[in-house]
């Protein structure tokens, strides 16, 4: 009897390993071979055949250098890109989620369902989109111009603010559902109390909803920033030869001139910088939990 | 709106060397990329057999069973590809998923290089990746005695540089790169390369990001000869283009998209291949082709065997079939492009008198004077001057 007791409890210290396991090996075979794989590509030199030719690792860290000098103004213009567009998504989705958190009644899971539903649509048509929409000789652009908001021979389409838009816009609901989650976590019975304590909306907004609200914001603000960092569908449709982000020139680097070293090298620069700003933006935010 | 949207796209996507591609393509490198480079050190065990392809051993019986075709999109004529199997009793799974030649080399080179199956039986690049691949060893020969219409192929394009006698690509469809243009935004005619950088059409122009169709009629306009290039040359031809992008005059570098932007009116002078605009122009006629006076280049894409087909005799069997002239001609009349074939002009008038005059598709001597076509690369030079442009395309 005792026998079966303590299996049975060593059965059950084992469980949550043995359910991690698939998960694991996921992640072991999926990302953390891919990854050590890319490191070593990054440090390698390339020799030769040029159409199928031999990596041999050498800690060879002149790619790095090289990478950096050479694409500076592409890394430094993603993080830019990156960085407005998240601004922009906290700006346009938080107004958004409080609504339909607090504000929306019956009508909640309607304007739910309004915000999923052009993500029912691939990326690439949505992206394509906004180049018929902000095309030159578009209605946009000629109402823009003939209201005086935009000069005669000025356009949108081709411009950073259409990249930074599109960033924006593509990934915007990873900033409206976290911050719906989180807003509608908090306790109503909580906006009652500060209002009994005389808070204005001010400062109960400030005081209250704020901070409850700040997993949502630093979820989705990583939900935003990492993938527009490295994007490079928007640069490419939306953008002209002066606004090409880290993104794109990874892709050349890999498809087209095929020098795989220094495309690892920029992915992993692009990688350390997510992680440095991931680490000091969680740190600003003083949030433990995601959610 | 959508109503609005939908047949631009749809137009766009299925546009021949469309660039969508890329993104796709490149998702998926970055993806799978690691493990597939990790591969790429390991295996280098292809040794280039410049000495020719070899020819299946062939029984003599005719073919059977299934053919896989993998061809650029929009590359191809109503009807045809069952005419083929009613014709031979053959099945074609026929895929448009030819979108890029370099993108199309990164992916499939390491199962090649395996000799393992790519899913396709026959393939059509451009004639560079065509020499390329049978550098490495990649392609089987195309059996004459099934391929007997190859006495239509025209003789300039028999005695390629590339091929010399035809032994291992077929060519499909030639064309020419020039520059389209829409007359009523340029309100003028365009004729030379320094059209291009015209102050009044700053941000309004597009160049391929392909380094031969781009920086092709740039060489020429710059006196350099296409036949003995060097990596000075080709440098003299970036900085051109690097000053200009630096300028704003450059406003995108483009695969197949600039379509798009030249008929919505963002791009007013672009870098364009000759069948698009045919027909490009049936919706906007405003919308013209030119061969710079300094001279163009032509492309010539071509049907390949891999060396892993899994049905060479059908392979073939597409192949004469293509190259029969009142079948040739339907593709012509859909495509659009040049034909690789002699002697078409009664065929393609039976489908339609304007086609065999119209100038992009019967190009003119003084035209056709004008084209240089590029001569077989290294493997080196293809990469120095791949990676020269990339400076400049890619950031």
């Amino acid at each position: 009897m005792a026998g079966v007791a303590s299996s049975n409890r060593q059965r059950s210290k084992l469980a949550p390993y043995l359910m991690i396991l698939p998960a694991l090996a996921y992640l072991g075979v999926f990302y953390v071979v891919p990854f050590v794989s890319l490191f070593r590509t990054s440090l390698s030199t390339m020799g030769g055949s040029v159409y199928m030719p031999k990596l041999t690792f050498a800690w060879n860290f002149s790619n790095y250098g090289d990478a950096l000098s050479l694409y500076k103004d592409q890394i430094l213009r993603s993080f830019g890109y990156a960085l407005s567009a998240t601004v922009l998504c906290i700006l346009l989705a938080f107004p958004l989620a409080y609504v339909i958190a607090f504000k929306a009644g019956r009508y909640k899971n309607l304007l739910l369902g309004l915000v999923i539903l052009p993500f029912f649509v691939t990326f690439l048509i949505r992206t394509l989109a906004w180049k018929t929409i902000l095309a030159d000789d578009g209605w946009v652009v000629g109402g823009l111009g003939a209201i005086g908001l935009l000069p005669p021979d000025g356009r949108l389409l081709s411009t950073s603010w259409a990249v930074i838009g599109g960033l924006t816009y593509n990934w915007i609901i990873f900033m409206i559902l976290p911050l719906y989650v989180s807003l509608e976590k908090i306790d109503a019975r909580l906006l009652e109390a500060s209002r009994d304590l005389y808070g204005t909306n001010r400062r109960m907004f400030g005081k209250v909803i704020l901070p409850l609200a700040m997993p949502g914001v630093l979820a989705g603000s990583m939900l935003v920033f990492i993938p527009s960092v490295g994007d490079f569908i928007n640069a490419d449709y939306l953008g002209s030869t002066q606004t090409k982000m880290i993104g794109n020139v990874i892709q050349r680097q890999f498809l087209v001139v095929k020098d795989y070293p220094a495309a690892a090298a920029l992915s992993f620069v692009l990688m350390a910088m997510i992680l440095v700003g991931v680490l000091l933006y969680t740190r600003a935010l003083g949030t433990e939990d995601l959610v | 709106m959508a109503n609005e949207i939908d047949p631009r796209i749809l137009a766009q996507s299925a546009s021949r060397r469309r660039f969508i591609g890329g993104g796709a393509a490149a998702a998926a490198a970055l993806v799978l990329g690691p493990s597939f480079l990790a591969a790429c050190g390991k295996s280098d065990n292809t040794s280039g057999s410049a000495s020719g392809p070899a020819t299946p051993s062939d029984d003599g019986q005719p073919a059977t069973g299934k053919l896989r075709i993998s061809n650029w999109p929009l590359y191809m004529a109503d009807g045809f590809v069952a005419a083929f199997q009613t014709a031979t009793g053959l099945t074609v799974d026929y895929k448009e998923d030819f979108n890029d030649n370099e993108e199309w080399f990164a992916k499939n080179k390491e199962p090649l290089s395996r000799k393992q199956d790519i899913g396709a039986d026959l393939v059509v690049p451009t004639q560079f990746l065509a020499a390329r691949l049978n550098g490495l060893g990649w392609l089987n020969g195309i059996s004459e005695s099934r391929w007997t219409n190859k006495k239509n192929l025209r003789p300039d394009l028999l005695d390629a540089k590339a091929d010399p006698g035809r032994k291992f690509s077929a060519p499909y469809m030639s064309g020419m790169v020039g520059l389209a243009y829409n007359r009523a935004a340029t309100g003028r005619d365009i004729t030379t390369i320094d059209d291009l950088w015209d102050p009044a059409y700053k941000g309004k122009v597009s160049l391929f990001t392909d380094m031969q169709d781009g920086l092709g009629m740039l060489l020429l306009s710059q006196g350099t000869s296409l036949d003995d290039l060097t990596i000075e040359g080709v440098q003299k031809a970036v900085d051109l283009v690097k000053e200009q992008k630096d300028k704003g005059q450059i406003r995108r570098f483009t695969g197949n998209d600039y379509a798009d932007d030249l008929a919505a009116g963002n791009i007013v002078i672009a870098q364009a291949y000759s069948g698009d605009v045919v027909q490009l122009q049936k919706d906007n006629p405003d919308l013209r082709f030119v061969v710079p006076d300094s001279g163009g280049t032509t492309f010539v894409d071509t049907m390949v065997i891999p060396y892993t087909t899994q049905n060479q005799k059908a392979a073939e069997e597409w192949i004469n079939f293509v190259y029969d002239r009142p079948n040739y001609a339907k593709l012509v009349a859909e495509t659009q492009y040049v034909p690789v074939l002699s002697d078409m002009t009664d065929e393609l008038n039976k489908i339609d008198p304007g086609l065999a005059s119209n100038p992009l598709i019967n190009p003119a001597k003084e035209t056709l004077d004008k084209l240089k076509s590029w001569p077989a690369l290294t493997d080196e030079q293809t990469q120095e001057f791949n990676k020269a442009y990339a400076t400049v395309t890619g950031g």
